[in-house]
Order: C-alpha cells, then structure tokens, then sequence
C-alpha cells in the first residue's frame, strides 16, 4: 500500500514540475518581452527600459527567471507588476470573492446532473428523456454570455431588480438580514449560469455511463435471479455506475475557473476569474502565471484526493496498482 | 441467411433510427453549403455581396428594409434589392457578414479540430503501441513511454484550458491563426486517451499478431491497421470538438482577444452587436442563434455518431 502511495506521488510531482513549467513558459512564447509593451511610448527610453528590466529581473536568463519565479511565489515576496501589491494576498481575497460562486454552482451541477443522467438512462427514449436531451444540447450550445445577457434582460424587464455585481451599488447601512438577502440575490443569476454548462455535460456522462452499465450482462443476471427493478437497478447497476464519477471531482476545478472568466466579466463580479482576465489585459504576468499555475495544482491536488478515493471504493484498482 | 453485417454497416443502420442524430447530420451538411456558398459569394475583387461596405447613411437599418436609394450612390446598394438581415453599426450588410462569417467560423474548428486529432492520433499511437517500451537516460531507465504521454495528458487536464488560451492569445497578439493553433493545442487529450484506449485493445487481438508475423513493421502496424481501427472515437470527438472550438471563439470574441476584423466570424459579430443590444436587437440575435443552432447540431450529430459506434449504447 505504501509503495502504491509513494509511486501515485511521485507522479504528481512529476506533473507538478511540468504544470510549473509550462505556466511560466507560456507567458514567454511571444517575440520581445513585457518590458517592450509599449514600444512608441516616447516616456520609455531605453535607459529606463533597462532599468525596469533590470528591476524585475528580466535581464537574466529564463531559467533563472524561472527559478527565482517560484522561489518569490513560495516565499510569499512575488508583487505585481501593476501596483507592486504581494500576488498571494491579492488572489485569496478575489478567491473569497469567487469561492460562494463555485460552492453554489458546484452544488447545482451535482443536484442536476446525476438525477437528470440516471432517470435518461433508466426510461430510456421515454418523452422524459427526449425533453431533458434537448434542454441539455440546448443549453450547451449557447455561448455562455449570450444566454447571460437574454437572462439579464428577462429578469431586468420582468422583476426589476439589479443583478450586476456581487451587491446592490450604494447599499450601505441596511441591516445585516437584508444585506444577506441582497447578496444572496445577486449570487442567483451567475451561479446558475456558471452551473448550465456543468450539468449539461456531466448529464450527458451520467447517462451514457449508466447506460452501459445497465445493458451489462451482471445487470441481465441480476434480473434474471428474479430481483426486483428497483434492487437491480439501485443497488446493482447505480453502484458501478457511478464509480468514474469519483475521479471527475478533480476535473470539475478547471473548468469553473476557466469560465468564471466570463461569467464574472459579465457581472462585474470581483472575483478570481475576473482578476485573471484584468491582469492579461494589463500584462500583470506574476498574477497570470501564479492563476495559472494554482488553478492546476488545486486540479491536482483534486485528482490525487479522487485516485485515493477510488481506490477505496473500487478494490480492482487497488489491486492493479499494487501488483 | 444474409451475411451478418460489418460492424460500420450496424453503425450507420443504428444511426439512421435516430432521427435527432440524423437531423444534426442534415443541418451540418447545411452549414457547411451555406459556408461554401459564402465564401464563393464574399470573397474576391468584386464580390456578389460585399461584407465589407460601408453605408453609413444606412446604419442600424432592421432586417429586411429597403436601402435609401437616394443616399447611396447606385453602385453601393445590396444587390438583393434589401438588407435580408439588416445592417449593423457601419452600414455593412450583416446577411454578407453572417455568410462571410460562416466560412470562417467553420474552418476555426476545423483547423483547430484538425491540429488536436492530428496530436491526438500520434501521441495516442504510440503511448497505445510502444507503451511499455521503457525510456530514459543511458542504463538509467526512468519510465515507460505510456508514463510519460499519461502524464503529459495529465498535465494539460490539469489547466483551466479557457484561460490558458486567453492567456497565450493575449500573449502572441489575436489572429485567425493563432487562435486555431491554440484551441488545436490545448484540446488534443481527449483523442489522444481514446485513441490509447483503443489500440491498447487492439493490439492483443489475432489480425495484429499475423501482422506481426508476416514481418509487417511496428509503424506500419500502427498506421495501416491498428489507427484506422481507432478512428470512429476520433470521429466523434471531432465532431464535438468543431461545436467546442465555435464557442471557445466566441468567448474570446467577448472578451475582445478573437479573431480580429476585418475578418467577420459570427462570434465577434455577436460579441460586437451586443453593444448595440437595446437599439439593434438582430446584431445580437442573428448570430447568436445561428451559433446555437450550428453548435446544437454538431452535438446532437457527434452524440448519434457516439451512441451508433459504442455497442454497448447502440439501440437496434
């Protein structure tokens, strides 16, 4: 068991000194560097250029660069190159921001999905199962801020309410109740957004899974022992089915910071993927490379936690692994 | 006794009983002759419908109006007699741009489709094939080849895939070509483990052996008999991966990093019409609903496509 543990964390670290370089190593893809950002600016003189590559190290060496990158991250010194603020408090104050986001929207895609996916599969080609097919490419097919914004404008015309933001603007001195109601408000429209996109595709997994599961010959014994549908079908085929769902916990991580990109540009949400999206439009690369590279660890990290749990669940991989 | 059927021949009778699938089928192959259509109509010196005139005595004109023939000199008037879809902040026929668009739109995915199963079916290939052929640095042997294209995959799961293309947009400066090459590279891992899984099956099964006992060479094993095997989960993904690659483009199009003009592609006509979302309604409409309706169709065809070639989901 030891060894099995030892071998799955030496594979992340592998993966882990990978995802570092290939963060740091993208924002270095472009010809010239972030110092050359403004070429016709006549205040840059190339006096200064050096002095501010000189400043931020950019005058050495990538690997260096590269060395002393991670050495700054982990030692808490990195700033930004925008307002010379520490990165790490700046990015947990936004995460803060995002976390009731991806918490609600986490829930929602979980709710939805996995009811959604085993009735599809169990009354398969029922009018139950046609109606939730076509919600579900329906939904995945929009591009997200189109939907964001037909749903901004039918609520605005229809309940007259705000929605923009993380509060209402110039709120102040409410009590504290209807503040909450206020935010909890506000947290509606985004989450649910941020939630379609997740609970049309695990959905659709859900029900394919189930799907193969249940047309398996171990489900044809079951029934053929004379079970009843619920037993076969809950007991039996719903166990393995669900099985891979275990690993997709990790998964789940990139895609919402990925898309909280727009969802939070859209609602002016001061939030992790907004952040992102300011600090590439202002070439603030210490914040870039550090989302980028901290949204792959927690990925990581997710993945380690769902291989540990599958091997508690599913006594074949752990046999396999320990062979 | 009619001779059982080969396995393609089940998939495509299992695929035609499905007529959501086949409906997407019908609406692709559309789409692909209204870009085509496009491109002929739009493109060149003098072009039957010019995407890119400017009218500005006829801007924001709703679809289907009549253009003001007193205004314009004769030779600018749209050669349909109207504006079919109206015209946008500039006075440019968004019925040209929308055709315009079209192409461009469709080859986004396909190139980006194209580069990713292109990656996909090699590093697939040989992580399936000479997976368990050990690499390393002189006598010190430090992991298989399936280890290390494992990892790889690993690895790029492992990003946020949406903002590491808008950052490497943002980085090498938007253009048609980079955001293709882009998508192509960041979404090459999931041909690329069903291409593995695949020839990871195969390559036990007897045709394998007798090519290898006729001295048939690893390469040629891989690329004549175990890949074109492996293609139909590779058909699929691709088929998903062009609905994918039309959306990731219109995402960046909103955030201002897509496909610069004055190359129209229906995601920046919509992310540019939205500005114009209480005045001019259609420029955000139109192409958002021709992207919905492009996109469902790709998914619900990539779908039927999935379900006909898996046994175990096929319905006969």
């Amino acid at each position: 068991m030891l060894s099995v543990l030892l071998r799955i964390g030496s594979k992340k670290l592998w993966t882990l000194f990978f995802i570092s370089v290939i963060s740091f190593g993208v924002i270095h893809l472009a010809p010239g560097e972030p110092s050359q950002i403004d070429p016709l600016n006549p205040r840059f003189t190339p006096e200064q250029l050096e002095r501010y590559r000189k400043a931020f190290g950019l005058d050495q060496p990538l690997s260096v660069q590269y060395v002393e990158f991670y050495r700054k991250l982990f030692t808490g010194e990195l700033r930004s190159f925008k307002d010379n603020q520490p990165v790490l408090p700046k990015i947990v104050e936004r995460f803060w921001n995002s976390f009731p986001l991806f918490l609600v929207g986490t829930i929602l895609i979980w709710c939805y999905a996995f009811p959604l996916g085993i009735t599809g599969a169990i009354r398969r080609n029922s009018l139950l199962d046609k109606m939730t097919t076509v919600v579900v490419f329906a939904l995945i097919s929009i591009p997200g801020f189109y939907l964001a914004y037909l749903l901004i404008i039918f609520v605005v015309e229809n309940f007259h309410v705000d929605v923009i933001g993380i509060r209402t603007f110039g709120r102040g001195g409410v009590p504290a109740v209807l503040g909450l109601m206020d935010r909890t408000w506000h947290l509606v429209l985004p989450s649910v957004l941020g939630a379609t996109a997740g609970v049309a595709v695990l959905s659709r997994y859900v029900r394919s899974q189930m799907l193969e599961v249940i047309n398996s010959d171990y489900v044809r014994t079951a029934r053929a022992k004379g079970l009843d549908e619920n037993t076969v079908l809950y007991k039996h085929a719903l166990r393995n089915g669900l099985l891979p769902f275990v690993t997709m916990i990790g998964l789940l991580i990139p895609g919402m910071i990925g898309g909280s990109v727009i969802i939070e540009t859209i609602f002016a949400w001061p939030g992790i993927g907004r952040l992102g999206y300011e600090a590439i439009l202002s070439r603030d690369y210490p914040i870039v490379i550090t989302l980028n590279f901290m949204a792959a660890v927690l990925t990581l990290v997710g993945t380690l936690l769902s291989d540990l749990l599958y091997m508690v669940v599913d006594p074949r991989i752990r046999l396999e692994k320990a062979e | 006794m009619a001779a059982p059927l080969s396995p393609s021949r089940l998939a495509w009778r299992s695929f035609l009983r499905n007529r959501t699938a086949l409906a997407g089928m019908v609406a692709c192959i559309l789409f692909f002759v209204v870009a085509i259509l496009g491109l002929v109509m739009t493109k060149g010196e003098n072009p039957i419908l010019d995407p890119r005139q400017v009218r500005l005595a006829d801007k924001f004109r709703p679809p289907l109006s009549i253009p003001d023939g007193d205004v314009l000199p004769a030779e600018d008037l749209p050669r349909l007699g109207m504006y079919l879809l109206g015209t946008d902040e500039l006075g440019r026929d968004v019925f040209a741009r929308m055709l315009e668009g079209a192409f461009v739109s469709l080859s986004v995915g396909f190139v980006a489709v194209g580069i990713a199963a292109a990656i996909g079916i090699i590093l697939g290939g040989i992580a399936g094939y000479y997976g368990r052929v050990r690499i390393g640095i002189g006598t010190f042997r430090l992991m298989t080849v399936d280890t290390l294209i494992a990892g790889l995959i690993d690895v790029f799961l492992s990003f946020p895939t949406f903002f590491l293309i808008l950052t490497v947009v943002a980085v090498l400066k938007p253009s048609i070509w980079n955001i293709m090459v882009v998508i192509g590279l960041t979404s090459w891992t999931g041909p690329a483990r069903f291409v593995r899984a695949e020839i990871l099956a195969l390559r036990e099964q007897d045709f394998v052996q007798a090519a290898h006992a006729l001295g048939v060479s690893g390469r040629a094993i891989i690329l004549r008999h175990l890949i074109p095997n492996a293609l139909a989960p590779v058909l699929v993904s691709a088929t998903l991966g062009i609905a994918a690659a039309i959306l990731t483009e219109s995402a960046l199009s909103f955030l201002g990093f897509g496909v610069p003009p004055p190359d129209a592609t229906w995601g920046n006509i919509l992310a540019d019409g939205k500005n114009f979302l209480f005045d001019a309604a259609w420029l955000t409409i139109i192409p958002g609903t021709a992207i919905f309706i492009v996109v469902l169709a790709f998914y619900v065809f990539g779908e039927g496509l999935r379900e006909a070639f898996n046994p175990k989901l096929r319905q006969l």
